[in-house]
């Protein structure tokens, strides 16, 4: 009766007077928002999909430096002309409910994803698809209803992960809290704000190392350097660039600093007077001087943009620069027949970045005689004013301070969605209204075809032209910044924003 | 008295009536296109049609509304936009944290806030009041996200004694509710002073004083049982406020409560949670003014419920 008395009192001592550690094989990873779903097909953000690429795999995926790696396939081929992609299926692989995988499974994910009927976010990576035929248990063949060179790229989108058929059969729509796929790790439980995934022993590619791993939804920055510091997260992402110092000189932490794919630009619209004059445009790149903007926005953690698309992206090429030149920006504009400037107004969301951005902007140009007038705006009232247009004439918004980050790693999702004709708004987000021929036909060239070579001369052309065109103020691709503890190994953001694990990843 | 209360419940009905269709027209009004912000920046035309069916925005506002009321009768509260999940589930998720953080800030912050007015308002002038009112004055304007983050600081990081936030044990609690209470404790310290101060200037207590009763009797029984009312309103309001959710609290604290699943169902534009919060905080506070009423006639008999 003592013992267990004095037992009981050691236990509320231990419990009591100790922090709450986790344990050594036991990795949280503190992010800012809630996992919304686990239905791969139906999720369009970041946190959700950090969480189903654990889970589940797709045919390819693009591994941390996004190149186009194979996961449950284990070699493709496709015709010259990019309609026929032909898929060869790892052997021996089971979902987490014991379900098979086999050819008739991808069948089933690729077109519940792609049927319009099923209203899924993602059923757009599937617009291209005519049909998918099972050609034997273990080879699966997409057939296209037009060419598309990226559709290796857009099936190792986490959108066209493979979920078991029994899954969604026996759950209907909640299946996005009954994930079964074939991924390194399984669900374990999920409530408001906490996700706990175990390691799949039977892990076709062998169990991985880390027992358990724990997704937090930390919004506050200081909460998760506290969590860090504490012991209590292991991983915590993303920390804002004026944080970093504080925490770079700790010995327990290690700063994770590496490039996105996200590029910054103020989309200006090329159908409005000043923008439709090229001078004009041009006279605005040089008057941004791009490092003091890393400075100032970034604190030195980006990059200048060298091209319309970020370096780590397919078929990157390096255009050069617009050099910090303001008196050949004054000379542009006077030639332009704007010697004393102009009034304008930069449109952008209403969070700390973009505003310390936009300020920079509106002082460089004031420099050049540009008078800026800042609007900032909650992000729900910004995209109905950038997408409730149906025409150029319609469009209200004059200078865009904005982003964009390509979810496929290719040039085709770079480039196309932002610069190409066809995606004027509200079919996608050429929010410059950038129309150029050359450049529409690279885009299109770049799809024609599966040959790497040709596909890399048609995105060289786009890359020079817009460029030359400067529909943009090209600015900067920031870094993704996180920190985690010295004992963990193999855990990173990849550039694509999205929190990913090596499969033999360790924590000690 | 029974007959007083169903009465009150049964007039409770229309109140929310009202509600839900203020609460509807002003999530369909608020600018934004919710299904062009569900499908993400990168969607399609197609994929935010597909959306925009998935949620039932496709139909006229009348026909939508009237969908609404049909399962707000069947006591459905319909799905998350955001999440798929059942708007009934994931309040449920939300509500115990955001009780057990209200009830236990203004348990704290009750006692010390009227102890710290009482105080005053007895010693008023000296030191004792300006003590107490310091205190307040500096609990009222302390910012409580910064407060916080001083407290994880020290009581997480450098001693490692409590946790840094998450609902997870008593543990957790200790932080947020002190943060939280902080500024209600400032708030009622500043109204029970001022309430018994009035109080202190009737006629009564005069009176009580003359007829020679020792001062004890005079504070606690005519003096404070009389400057309670408003108090009481005042707790009442405050309590409220907090069932609302604790936005900046919660964050610090990563506190899975009501306030951040409003502001965050809010810039996303999720219609069926906006809709539901609103209705119960609406219903919490037309329930909280029912019990300050029965505490009226509780605390001053004279008070008749009809």
């Amino acid at each position: 009766m003592f013992r267990a008395f004095a037992s009981l009192l050691l236990a509320a001592a231990v419990v009591l007077g100790q922090p709450v550690r986790a344990y050594a094989n036991d990795l949280v990873v503190a992010l800012t928002a809630d996992v919304l779903g686990l239905d791969p097909a139906d999720l369009n953000d970041n946190i959700s999909q950090s969480a189903t690429r654990l889970m589940f795999d797709g045919l390819y995926r693009l591994d941390h430096d996004m190149k186009l790696v194979p996961d449950l396939a284990t070699s493709y081929e496709a015709n010259e002309d990019a309609t026929e992609f032909t898929f060869h299926l790892r052997k021996g692989v089971m979902f987490q409910d014991g379900t098979p995988f086999n050819a008739q499974a991808v069948k089933f994910s690729f077109d519940r994803a792609g049927n319009p009927a099923n209203h899924l976010k993602r059923q757009s990576l599937f617009s291209m698809v005519a049909h998918t035929d099972v050609v034997d248990d273990y080879t699966v063949r997409v057939v296209l209803k037009y060419p598309f060179g990226a559709f290796v790229n857009d099936i190792a989108h986490p959108g066209a992960q493979i979920v078991s058929p029994k899954s969604v059969q026996q759950y209907g729509k909640d299946v996005a809290r009954h994930p079964a796929g074939t991924g390194r790790y399984e669900l374990v439980s999920w409530s408001a704000d906490t996700l706990v995934m175990k390691k799949n022993p039977n892990y076709w590619a062998g169990a991985p190392k880390i027992d358990t791993i724990t997704y937090r939804a930390i919004p506050e920055d200081g909460s998760r350097m506290a969590m860090l510091m504490a012991g209590e997260a292991q991983f915590i992402y993303p920390v804002p660039p004026q944080l970093v110092p504080t925490i770079a000189h700790d010995p327990r932490i290690v700063v994770f600093d590496k490039p996105s794919i996200f590029a910054v630009y103020v989309a200006l619209n090329n159908m409005r007077k000043p923008f439709t004059d090229v001078r004009v445009r041009q006279a605005l790149n040089y008057a941004v001087d791009k490092q003091a903007f890393i400075k100032v926005v970034y604190n030195g953690y980006a990059d200048p943009m060298d091209s319309p698309e970020p370096a780590l992206m397919d078929f990157y090429k390096k255009q050069g620069n617009y050099s910090y030149d303001p008196e050949k920006a004054k000379q542009l504009l006077a030639e332009a027949g704007y010697p004393s400037g102009f009034d304008d107004t930069l449109t952008g969301v209403n969070s700390t970045l973009p505003v310390r951005g936009m300020e920079f902007i509106q002082q460089q140009l004031g420099a050049v005689g540009i008078r800026l007038k800042v609007e900032e705006l909650e992000a729900g009232v910004l995209t109905a004013k950038e997408f409730n247009v149906q025409k150029p004439s319609d469009a209200t918004i004059t200078m865009l301070y904005g982003g964009w980050s390509s979810s496929t790693g290719d040039a085709d999702w770079a480039l196309r969605p932002l610069l190409a004709t066809s995606a004027f708004p509200p079919v996608l987000s050429n929010l410059a209204w950038y129309s150029n021929p050359i450049a529409d036909k690279g885009i299109q060239d770049g799809l024609a075809t599966t040959d790497p070579a040709k596909r890399a001369a048609a995105y060289a052309t786009v890359q020079a032209q817009v460029w030359k065109d400067a529909p943009w103020i090209f600015l900067a691709v920031p870094h993704n910044l996180a920190a985690y503890a010295k004992g963990l190994t193999g855990a990173y953001v990849r550039p694509d924003a999205q929190f990913d694990l090596d499969p033999d990843a360790t924590l000690n | 008295m029974l007959d007083y209360l169903a009465r009150r419940l049964v007039g409770t009905i229309p109140v929310l009536l009202a509600v839900s269709a203020f609460s509807f027209l002003f999530v369909h009004l608020l600018p934004g296109d919710p299904a062009r912000l569900v499908a993400g920046p990168d969607a399609t035309p197609a994929d935010v049609e597909a959306v925009r069916q998935a949620m039932g925005l496709d139909k006229p506002l009348i026909v939508q509304y009237l969908h609404y009321l049909y399962d707000l009768a069947h006591l459905n509260l319909g799905r998350s936009i955001k999440t798929q999940q059942t708007v009934a589930e994931l309040i449920g998720q939300r509500f115990m944290p955001t009780f057990w953080l209200t009830v236990v800030s203004m348990a704290w912050s009750l006692v010390v806030g009227v102890a710290l007015g009482v105080l005053s308002g007895v010693k008023r002038g000296r030191w004792q009041d300006q003590g107490s009112m310091v205190l307040a004055i500096s609990g009222l304007s302390f910012p409580n996200f910064w407060l916080g983050l001083l407290l994880i600081d020290l009581f997480s990081v450098r001693l490692g004694w409590l946790p840094t936030g998450g609902y997870s044990g008593w543990r957790s609690l200790i932080m947020p509710s002190f943060t939280l209470g902080v500024a209600v404790a400032a708030v009622m310290a500043r109204f029970t002073r001022s309430a018994f101060v009035e109080v202190t200037a009737e006629d009564y207590v005069r009176t009580a004083r003359a007829k020679g009763l020792r001062e004890h009797v005079v504070v606690w029984k005519h003096t404070l049982r009389n400057a309670l009312i408003p108090v009481i309103t005042l707790a009442g309001l405050q309590f409220g406020f907090l069932l609302g959710g604790a936005i900046v609290v919660e964050t610090v604290f990563a506190w899975p409560g009501l306030g951040r699943l409003l502001v965050d169902s809010v810039s996303y534009r999720d219609y069926p949670v906006i809709q539901a919060e609103i209705l119960l905080f609406s219903f919490e506070f037309v329930m909280i003014n029912l019990v300050v009423d029965l505490l009226y006639a509780v605390v001053n008999p004279e008070i008749r419920l009809r």
